[in-house]
């Protein structure tokens, strides 16, 4: 039957991906939880996973800081009526550019020789982080 | 301006300004841009005469800096303005197909998660494909999620989230300045121009001076509402349904902490348009996914085309549930599988197709066609039971769509419990009524705007959790938080039934006009009724009030920033809050379902009765309708037996049924037991009851169909919701079936028991 050729299908790709949700417990904060996926168990170790995600989780707490740069750039957004985005990068976005290099670095580094690929999450609007399996090994 | 380029492109029709912005939820395309237009059109005429008139003189006769000022300012009211209008208020993307890896059927509608010990329900979008974030709303009008949802403004045409609700309180603050500063300086010419007011000069600034008076009322309202809601730290739409009513919100930092946060935190990046990063290493199969996709694309295409009324339809639907927040508490986890017990139930009752409340529905690919007809069929002829159950059968056999997924609509519609969550301010009573919920009815934050509500954590009471008994009438009860698992499985099923079906429902009257607002409610008492109903019946209709609520904020949006004196008036009635929020339920499942339920000897009253009463609505379902647990359904309870089938229920089934799904589970509690005080003081006629059931169906068939119904609904799109819309929507399709058909239903004092056609009974609290 299709249906079940097509769950046959759906599970094999899910398997394929692992998701890693988004951490509400403190809010609409920008986190990702740290337990471990089940998927990734033969994959990579424990500690690693949970390293890469605590990194992002601070990275992305940096960037939606209420600090004093973020504080003068609003005003001095305010002052020239926004036309200093135009010139201007926003911090957030600084702070995404460095996220993705070290995404980028992780990648390259730790996750490609073990045959995962870890994808940035603001492809998906900030919701999950995503981890594809690249090789068919399991 | 662009709005005016624009509305001159599209050969926007000339309609005048508040015309424009009372334009139902689905305008046609033009309309969209009339209200962006005249808004635009009023600032800067209005201005560029106050400086070439007003201000030569009062530089010479004052000083310089008086234009400067005001120069200043507006510069600042034209910038916000500009960026609230074309910045991306936070739009997710659609997630990818291989996030979707649950299966359909299984998958629940909703999932948990617990914000600060607060359970908050995220509820599935079919269009995006993903379980939304807290405080992620669908907009309908612009059809996408976006993150922190505010609002969807018609004044700057454009959705307000996160990325953008600085600029829009900005805006609203500079806008009142220089209202102000306006009207002020010209004031100070016209009192030294007294001798010469045949100036010309004189007479356009008194002009001026007229404008900004009317404007200043209704744009410092929403100013000083917005700044409380800052405050607080909620969004408009988390104020409007009531989910923090009485309980704690999760979002908030402390005062200081939100003010400096909407003003001073760094401007978050918006995920669209974004550069795709190539990844260096490719993905190997077995990724099938893709393949099955794609093969299934043509049939989804097609699916989408097919579905293309309901998916309109839902939009419309998700406009009013746009306003209702997805972080409803969520609802007691039901994870059974509703959806086998359906069509068994389904055959029993003999009732509308089940809708599976707690999945999201995946399509496996069935005949679009006929589940399309299905659901026009069952939209647009109530008066068939025996027809809305074979369509609604079929649809669910194939609906599978996604259409039929937790669409906003159907939010309402599928679990009384959920609604807990559902924008409805989560007041449902956590669990089994928790009467708790009364207290929330206090009018939280702004008095018109709180509508009374459980508390939002209220919904995670564990007796709401009780895996109640029927499937989808559980779900859906357990949903409402309350305990009415008892619901029988019919009522299940009808609930279940429905949430495919609430999917396509059209637009419900949902949006609680602020007519009903106005009209002196029957006051919160029905508040201590909810809790009763988590008794024993189940509330099966317990459908979408997050979506009636929906509907209804996003009404009361179009109506908030409409020039008038809707938002005062707003902010001024605390019940009529509470009004708004029940009305605002999610759309009555369309009638057959609802007389279903009704018809269900468990009473499906109980279900809407179960639903905790999120808003302290009950009043405006009248006091005396039939108490009818289902916190959606507006006054009018679908019975049509008649009280007889209903035994259990006291007086007689409180003929709530469809109308009460418009209002939010709270407010569906609360009517039920009003409803139940009133049936047995309620002698509505019949013939009332038949124009009210037309009007229901109208208002639930508004929702996503065209209004082909019998009633002449003209509820403007996002009333299903509105139970009050039967009784206090002047304009609405209320007005329409109404005066043929009802003549019983009349602004009356008690509760009117009307019968629709097909038997149906409403009980509609005039």
């Amino acid at each position: 039957m299709n249906h079940s050729l097509q769950d046959i299908r759906q599970q094999a790709a899910i398997s394929a991906k692992v998701f890693i949700q988004r951490d509400y417990t403190n809010g609409t904060v920008c986190q990702f939880q740290t337990k471990f996926p089940s998927e990734l168990e033969n994959r990579i170790d424990k500690q690693q996973f949970e390293e890469t995600v605590r990194t992002l989780n601070n990275l992305y707490a940096e960037a939606e800081k209420l600090g004093g740069s973020s504080y003068l750039e609003g005003c001095l957004a305010c002052l020239t009526a926004y036309t200093i985005f135009l010139c201007m990068e926003t911090h957030y976005e600084k702070v995404l550019k460095k996220i993705a290099k070290f995404i980028q670095e992780q990648n390259d580094k730790i996750y490609a020789p073990r045959g995962l690929l870890l994808t940035d999450p603001i492809e998906r609007g900030l919701r999950v982080v995503s981890f594809t399996k690249t090789l068919n090994s399991h | 301006m662009p709005g005016g380029s624009n509305s001159g492109g599209v050969g926007a029709p000339p309609s005048p300004p508040h015309a424009a912005a009372s334009a139902p939820s689905r305008p046609l395309r033009p309309s969209r841009y009339v209200p962006v237009s005249a808004a635009t059109a009023f600032l800067v005429g209005s201005t560029t005469l106050f400086f070439c008139f007003t201000c030569p003189w009062l530089s010479e006769q004052f000083s310089v800096a008086v234009p400067i000022y005001n120069g200043v300012i507006f510069m600042f009211v034209v910038a916000n303005f500009c960026m609230a209008t074309f910045m991306d208020p936070g739009i997710f993307p659609r997630a990818e197909e291989d996030e979707d890896k649950e299966d359909d059927f299984r998958a629940p509608l909703y999932k948990t998660v617990e914000i600060r010990g607060i359970q908050v329900r995220m509820k599935w979008c079919s269009t995006c494909r993903f379980y939304r974030p807290p405080r992620c709303s669908h907009c309908s009008v612009c059809d996408n999620c976006v993150e922190d949802f505010d609002h969807h403004c018609p004044w700057v045409n454009n959705c307000i989230g996160r990325r953008n609700y600085r600029y829009f309180f900005l805006f609203l603050l500079s806008l009142t300045a220089h209202i102000m500063g306006v009207f002020g300086f010209g004031l100070l010419f016209i009192l030294y121009h007294t001798q010469q007011l045949d100036l010309v000069h004189s007479a356009v600034t008194m002009a001026v001076m007229c404008v900004a008076g009317l404007f200043f009322i209704p744009v410092a309202g929403l100013t000083g509402f917005h700044i409380v809601l800052v405050a607080r730290g909620r969004t408009t739409n988390e104020q409007v349904t009531g989910k923090f009513r009485g309980g704690v919100n999760p979002f908030t930092n402390g005062c200081w902490k939100n003010v400096s946060h909407v003003l001073c935190s760094s401007q978050a990046p918006r995920y669209l348009g974004r550069k795709k990063q190539l990844h260096s290493v490719t993905v190997q199969p077995p990724f099938l996914r893709p393949h099955l996709t794609d093969a299934q694309l043509a049939a989804k295409v097609l699916d989408n085309g097919i579905q293309g009324d309901l998916h309109r339809s839902k939009s419309s639907l998700e406009m009013m549930e746009s306003q209702s927040c997805d972080a409803e508490p969520p609802p007691p986890p039901k994870p059974e599988l509703r959806y086998p017990g359906l069509s068994r139930e389904s055959t029993l009752l003999n009732k509308a197709p089940p809708t599976p409340t707690m999945y999201k529905y995946r399509p496996t690919y069935s005949s679009p066609g006929k589940n399309h007809t299905a659901l026009t069929h069952a939209y647009a002829n109530q008066i068939s039971r025996g027809d809305s159950l074979k369509e609604s059968s079929s649809l669910l056999q194939s609906s599978q769509q996604p259409g039929f997924r937790s669409e906003p609509s159907l939010d309402g519609r599928e679990a009384p419990g959920e609604r807990g969550g559902a924008g409805l301010g989560g007041d449902r009573p956590g669990g089994a009524g928790s009467v708790g919920g009364a207290p929330g009815l206090g009018g939280g934050g702004i008095p018109g705007y709180s509508l009374g509500g459980r508390s939002y954590p209220s919904f995670s009471d564990p007796t709401v959790l009780s895996p109640g008994a029927g499937g989808a009438s559980r779900s859906s009860s357990v949903r409402s938080g309350s305990a009415h698992n008892a619901a029988p499985v019919s009522e299940a099923t009808t609930s279940t039934s429905y949430k495919s079906l609430a999917n396509q429902t059209p637009p419900r009257n949902g949006s609680l006009s602020y007519d009903s607002l106005l009209t002196p409610s029957e006051s919160p008492d029905f508040e201590p009724a909810a809790p009763d109903l988590s008794a024993p019946r189940a509330p099966v209709l317990g459908y979408s009030s997050p979506y009636l609520s929906a509907q209804l904020s996003q009404q009361r949006d179009v109506e908030l920033h409409q020039p008038s004196a809707s938002s005062v008036s707003l902010l001024s009635s605390p019940h009529r809050a509470h009004y708004l929020r029940a009305s605002s339920s999610p759309p009555p499942p369309p009638l057959p379902e609802r007389e279903r339920l009704l018809q269900d000897p468990h009473h499906s009253h109980g279900h809407s009765g179960s639903r905790p009463p999120r808003f302290s609505r009950p009043p405006l379902l009248s006091d005396s309708a039939a108490p009818h647990p289902y916190p959606y359904r507006t006054r009018s309870t679908d019975a049509p037996p008649g009280p007889s089938t209903h035994p259990p229920r006291s007086p007689h089934p409180p003929p709530l049924g469809k109308s009460l799904s418009y209002s939010s589970a709270a407010a569906a509690e609360m009517q039920y037991r009003m409803v139940r005080k009133a049936s047995a003081s309620a002698g509505a006629g019949g013939g009332g009851g038949g124009g009210d059931e037309i009007q229901m169906k109208s208002f639930s068939r508004t929702n996503g169909q065209p209004k082909s119904s019998t009633s002449s609904s003209g509820s403007t799109p996002s009333s299903p919701c509105h139970p009050m819309n039967l009784s206090a929507r002047p304009g609405q399709a209320y007005t329409g079936p109404g005066n043929t058909q009802s003549p019983a239903h009349k602004p009356g004092g008690g509760v009117k028991k009307v019968t629709g056609v097909g038997g149906t009974t409403y009980e509609i609290s005039v």
